[in-house]
C-alpha cells in the first residue's frame, strides 16, 4: 500500500505491506533509526514518537494509520534545554530508551509539574540503566528552564 | 564531569545492532520448542525456503564453549547451536529460517513441522536428578566450629530467577567477507570474548567481530546467544549478510536468566555472639545447558558466603541442578546479591533467635584487618566495613514499630564483592597535539570514554578535551565491575610509561588480582497490616568502590544498580508453572519498575583505596544490585518479625503477618 507521512517536516512516500508497524516504517523504510524498538507490545516506550504532536507507541500503530499525518522522532527535536539537562544530570547511560523519553518529555513543555507528576509522566518509558533518579532531575530542570 | 558520549545519543545518532543495515541483507527467524522437554522425531522443511537444522551442521560446529573454574566439575552439556534429538526448554531454537524480511522469515518458520514427543520436565532444582556443574569448597575447622558453638542458627532461603531485560535485546548480523571469512556485528559486552566464543561454536578461526553501540547488557551479553552462531552459519551457507534481532518474547524465553538459588545455611555462634563457622548447601537452578558463564554466579555466591565477617571456617557445596528451563548466567551482581542475602539473612536470624541486636552482631564480627584471606581463599584487599555501616545508619534513620495499622522495620545489608581481576591492555599515543587512548574494555552505557579520558588527562596534565578514546579490542571486556580498576589502570600506567620513556606512544598490559568493593545499604519499610502492601520509605546506599574517578557517573551506577535490585525485591520473578512452562513472557506478565515506583535513595561513598592498582579503584557497577536485596529483605523481616523470601508482594506479606 502507498503511504505518505510527513516526518520531522519532510514528506516520506513509500510502498508498505499493510501489516507494517509504524516503528518499522520509521526505522527501516525511512531510515530514521533514532527511534528504537524495545518490546513491540506497547510497554517499554522506547519506540515513542509524536503523531500530530501527541506521544504514541509507534509499535502499536500500523504505518497505514499514519498516512497523511505528521510524525516527529528524536531526529526532529531541536537541541536545547532538554538535551542539555539530560547531559548535565547524567540522565542517560546506554541511551537505548533515551529517544523515547525525550519525545515524551518534549510534549510536556510548558507544563509546571512537581516530582511526583514528573515520575508519573515518565512511567510509560522503561529504563534499565539509570534507576530514573537523574532522569527526573534532568526533566525537572528542563521543564523549569 | 558529564559524558562525552551523550550528544550523539541525544540526537538519535547512536548506532545499535538493529540500526546496522548491509546491502543484500537477509533475515532469520527461529523455530523454537513449545515444550519444556521433548524428543524431536523429525523436522519437515517447507519447499523453497532456506531452513537450517542441527542435521545440516558439519562436525566442526561444536556449540557454545564451556569454561572450567578451579574446583568446578562440569557435565558434558554445552549449549548446542540448534537442538538435535531433544529440546530441553521452552524457546530453545531447533531450526533457523531465512527470508528477505523478518516478517517473511516468521511466516516461513510457521511452515516448518517438527515431530515432537513431549517428555517429563524437571522444575525443582532440589529434586533434579542431573547436574550441570558442581562446586565445593571448605577451609578452617568447620566441624570444630559447630562443635564448640553455643548456638547453631539454621535457615533456608529461596531466591527466584530474574529476567535480565536490557531494553535493547540481543542481536547479530553475520556477513561473509571477500577473503572467505565471516564478520559478525554483535550486541555484546566485549569484542574479543565474543569472537573467541563464536570461533569455538562454529569451529572456524576466520571470524571477526564488531561491537556497535550496545543498549544495555547487565551481564546478559557476556556470552553469545546460540542464535549468533546460527545466524553466522546461515550467512556462510547463503553467501549473504543475515541479521537476527531478538524480539522481546525471544528474550523472555531463550536469553539466559539470572539468580535462581535455593539454600540451606547454618551458622555457628558462640556465647559472646562471635561467628565460629558457616556452612551451606546451595541448589542453583542452572537450567538446561551450560553457557560458558553458567557456573559463575553459583561459585561466586559460595566463595562470598562469609560476607564482611571474619568467620574462621566455612564449607559450602553447590549443586548446579540441570532443570528443563532456559539456562542461567550472570545478571548484574551475578552471585553477589545472593551471597549478601544469605549471610546478612543469617545475621538477622541470629539476632532474632538469640535476642541480640543484629547491628551489634555485625560490629562484633566484621573483618577489620586487610588484606584478609577468607577460609575459601578470597583475599579482601581493603575496606572499612564499620564506617560504611555507621554512615548508612546515620543516613537511613532507623525506625521500628509493630503497633497499629502499619508495621515499620529497618534492615541492613552489608556486602563485599569481588570485582576486577585478570588483565586489560591500553595504549596511549600523542598525535598532532592530541592524545589518543586505545582501550580493550568497551562500554555498553557506562561511559568508559569519559572516564578513561579523565584518567589520561589527570596523568598527562592535559585537558580532557584533548584526549580521544577508542575501543579496538585487546581486552577481556566489561563485566564484574572491572573497567575502571582494570582498563582504567591500564590507561593510567600507559600514560606513566609514556611520560617516563618520552616517546610518541606506550602500551601496557595490566594484570591484577581481584579487588573487593564493599558497602552497606539500609532501608526503612512499612507494611500495611490490612493488605500486606509494602512501601519502601527510604534507602541509604553507601558504597566503597575505592577511589571514585567520576562522582556523577558513579552515582549513576548506584542509582541504576539499586533500581535493578529493587525490581527483584518488589516485582521481578521469572516463574514457571509446575510443568515447566514459563509464565514470564512479556512486560505485561513480568514487570520492570517505572520512575513512579522508585523510592527515595540517598547515596554516599566511603573511599578506601585498593592497594592493587595505580588508581586505588575497585568497582561500582554492581554495588546497588547487591546491597539493596539484603537491606530490603531484612527490613521486611524486621517489620514482619520473620524471614521472608523475595519478591515481597502484598499477598505473601499479608499471609506472613495475618
Amino acid at each position: 500500500m502507498r503511504v505518505s507521512v510527513e516526518i520531522n517536516g519532510r514528506p516520506y512516500e513509500r510502498d508498505v505491506e499493510p501489516r507494517t508497524l509504524l516503528s518499522d516504517f520509521v526505522r527501516h523504510d525511512c531510515g530514521l533509526t533514532g527511534t528504537h524498538v524495545g518490546c513491540e507490545h506497547g510497554v517499554c516506550g522506547a519506540c515513542t514518537v509524536q503523531l500530530d504532536g501527541v506521544p504514541v507507541r509507534s509499535c502499536l500503530l500500523l504505518a497505514v494509520q499514519a498516512d497523511g499525518r505528521s510524525v516527529r522522532t528524536v531526529e526532529g527535536l531541536e537541541w536545547g534545554p532538554l538535551q542539555e539537562a539530560f547531559h548535565a544530570h547524567h540522565g542517560l547511560q546506554c541511551g537505548f530508551c533515551t529517544p523515547g523519553i525525550l519525545i515524551t518529555v518534549d510534549a510536556l513543555r510548558g507544563q509546571a509539574l512537581d516530582d511526583a507528576q514528573i515520575r508519573d509522566a515518565l512511567a510509560g518509558n522503561l529504563c534499565r540503566c539509570t534507576g530514573y533518579v537523574q532522569i527526573v532531575e534532568a526533566v525537572k530542570e528542563a521543564l523549569n528552564a | 564531569m558529564p559524558r562525552r558520549e551523550d550528544e550523539r545519543v541525544l540526537r538519535g545518532q547512536a548506532q545499535y545492532l538493529d540500526d546496522v543495515h548491509l546491502d543484500g541483507m537477509l533475515h532469520v527467524a527461529f523455530v523454537r520448542s513449545p515444550f519444556p522437554r521433548a524428543r524431536i522425531g523429525g523436522i519437515a522443511k517447507p519447499d523453497g525456503v532456506f531452513v537450517l537444522t542441527a542435521a545440516d551442521l558439519g562436525p566442526e560446529v561444536r556449540g557454545l564453549p564451556t569454561q572450567t573454574l578451579p574446583g568446578i566439575e562440569l557435565a558434558d552439556a554445552a549449549h548446542p547451536v540448534l537442538a538435535r534429538d531433544e529440546a530441553r526448554y521452552v524457546g530453545q531454537a531447533v531450526a533457523a529460517v531465512v527470508a528477505v524480511s523478518r516478517a517473511e522469515a516468521e511466516d516461513a518458520a510457521e511452515l516448518v513441522e517438527v515431530d515432537w514427543e513431549p517428555l517429563d520436565a524437571v522444575v525443582d532444582p532440589r529434586a533434579a536428578p542431573e547436574w550441570l556443574y558442581r562446586y565445593s569448597g571448605s577451609g578452617g575447622d568447620v566441624e570444630g566450629g559447630f562443635a564448640r558453638a553455643e548456638h547453631t542458627i539454621r535457615q533456608s532461603f529461596s531466591i527466584p530467577r530474574i529476567v535480565t531485560s536490557p531494553i535493547e535485546t540481543h542481536g547479530a548480523i553475520a556477513a561473509p567477507r571477500p577473503d572467505g571469512g565471516l564478520t559478525v556485528w554483535a550486541s555484546a559486552q566485549g569484542r574479543d570474548r565474543t569472537r573467541d566464543q563464536l570461533r569455538h561454536a562454529l569451529g572456524r578461526d576466520d571470524v571477526e567481530v564488531v561491537v556497535p553501540d550496545v543498549g544495555g547488557a547487565f551481564g546478559s551479553k557476556g556470552a553469545i546467544a546460540p542464535e549468533y552462531a546460527a545466524t553466522a552459519l546461515c550467512a556462510a551457507a547463503l553467501g549473504r549478510p543475515v541479521k537476527w534481532t531478538e524480539d522481546r518474547l525471544e528474550n523472555f524465553l531463550a536469553a539466559y536468566q539470572g539468580r535462581g538459588l535455593e539454600a540451606d545455611v547454618e551458622l555457628a555462634v558462640d556465647g559472646e555472639g562471635r561467628f565460629l563457622a558457616i556452612r551451606a548447601r546451595l541448589y542453583a537452578d542452572a537450567g538446561a545447558y551450560l553457557y560458558p558463564t553458567t557456573p559463575t554466579p553459583g561459585q561466586t555466591t559460595a566463595n562470598l558466603l562469609c560476607g564482611c565477617y571474619a568467620i574462621p571456617a566455612c564449607a559450602v557445596e553447590v549443586y548446579g541442578a540441570r532443570t528443563t528451563k532456559v539456562p542461567v548466567g550472570p545478571s548484574r551482581g551475578a552471585g553477589r546479591p545472593e551471597a549478601a542475602l544469605l549471610v546478612e539473612g543469617m545475621v538477622e536470624e541470629a539476632g532474632r533467635q538469640l535476642g541480640r541486636d543484629p547491628v551489634e552482631l555485625r560490629r562484633r564480627n566484621f573483618v577489620r584487618e586487610f588484606p584478609h584471606r577468607t577460609p575459601l581463599g578470597y583475599v579482601y584487599d581493603s575496606g572499612d566495613f564499620e564506617r560504611c555501616l555507621d554512615r548508612a545508619l546515620e543516613l537511613v534513620r532507623p525506625e521500628r514499630s509493630r503497633d497499629g495499622e502499619r508495621l515499620v522495620g529497618t534492615g541492613i545489608g552489608c556486602y563485599v564483592e569481588r570485582a576486577g581481576g585478570m588483565w586489560e591492555t591500553a595504549s596511549v599515543a600523542r598525535e598532532d597535539g592530541r592524545v589518543v587512548v586505545t582501550a580493550g574494555s568497551s562500554p555498553h552505557g557506562q561511559g568508559h570514554a569519559t572516564t578513561f579520558a579523565q584518567i589520561a588527562a589527570d596523568e598527562l596534565g592535559v585537558p580532557a578535551e584533548q584526549v580521544e578514546v577508542r575501543f579496538e579490542g585487546g581486552g577481556i571486556g566489561t563485566f564484574a565491575s572491572r573497567s575502571v580498576a582494570m582498563a582504567g589502570s591500564a590507561v593510567a600506567l600507559a600514560c606513566r610509561k609514556l611520560l617516563a620513556e618520552g616517546g610518541d606512544s606506550a602500551t601496557v598490559r595490566f594484570e591484577s588480582d581481584m579487588v573487593f568493593s564493599s558497602g552497606c545499604y539500609a532501608a526503612v519499610v512499612e507494611v500495611e497490616r490490612a493488605t500486606g502492601r509494602l512501601t519502601i520509605l527510604r534507602i541509604a546506599a553507601v558504597d566503597d568502590c575505592g577511589r571514585v574517578v567520576n562522582p556523577l557517573l558513579a552515582e549513576g551506577q548506584v542509582y541504576g544498580g539499586t533500581a535493578y535490585g529493587l525490581g527483584e525485591c518488589l516485582v521481578e520473578e521469572a516463574r514457571t508453572d509446575e510443568w515447566g512452562n514459563p509464565l514470564a513472557t512479556s512486560f505485561a506478565s513480568y514487570h520492570l519498575l517505572t520512575a513512579a515506583e522508585i523510592p527515595p535513595v540517598e547515596p554516599a561513598f566511603v573511599e578506601t583505596p585498593s592497594p592493587l592498582n595505580p588508581l586505588g579503584a575497585k568497582g561500582i557497577g554492581e554495588g546497588g544490585s547487591i546491597g539493596v536485596l539484603p537491606a530490603i529483605a531484612n527490613a521486611v523481616g524486621d517489620a514482619c518479625g520473620r524471614k521472608i523470601d523475595p519478591p515481597f508482594g502484598a499477598e505473601k506479606l499479608w499471609e506472613a503477618i495475618r
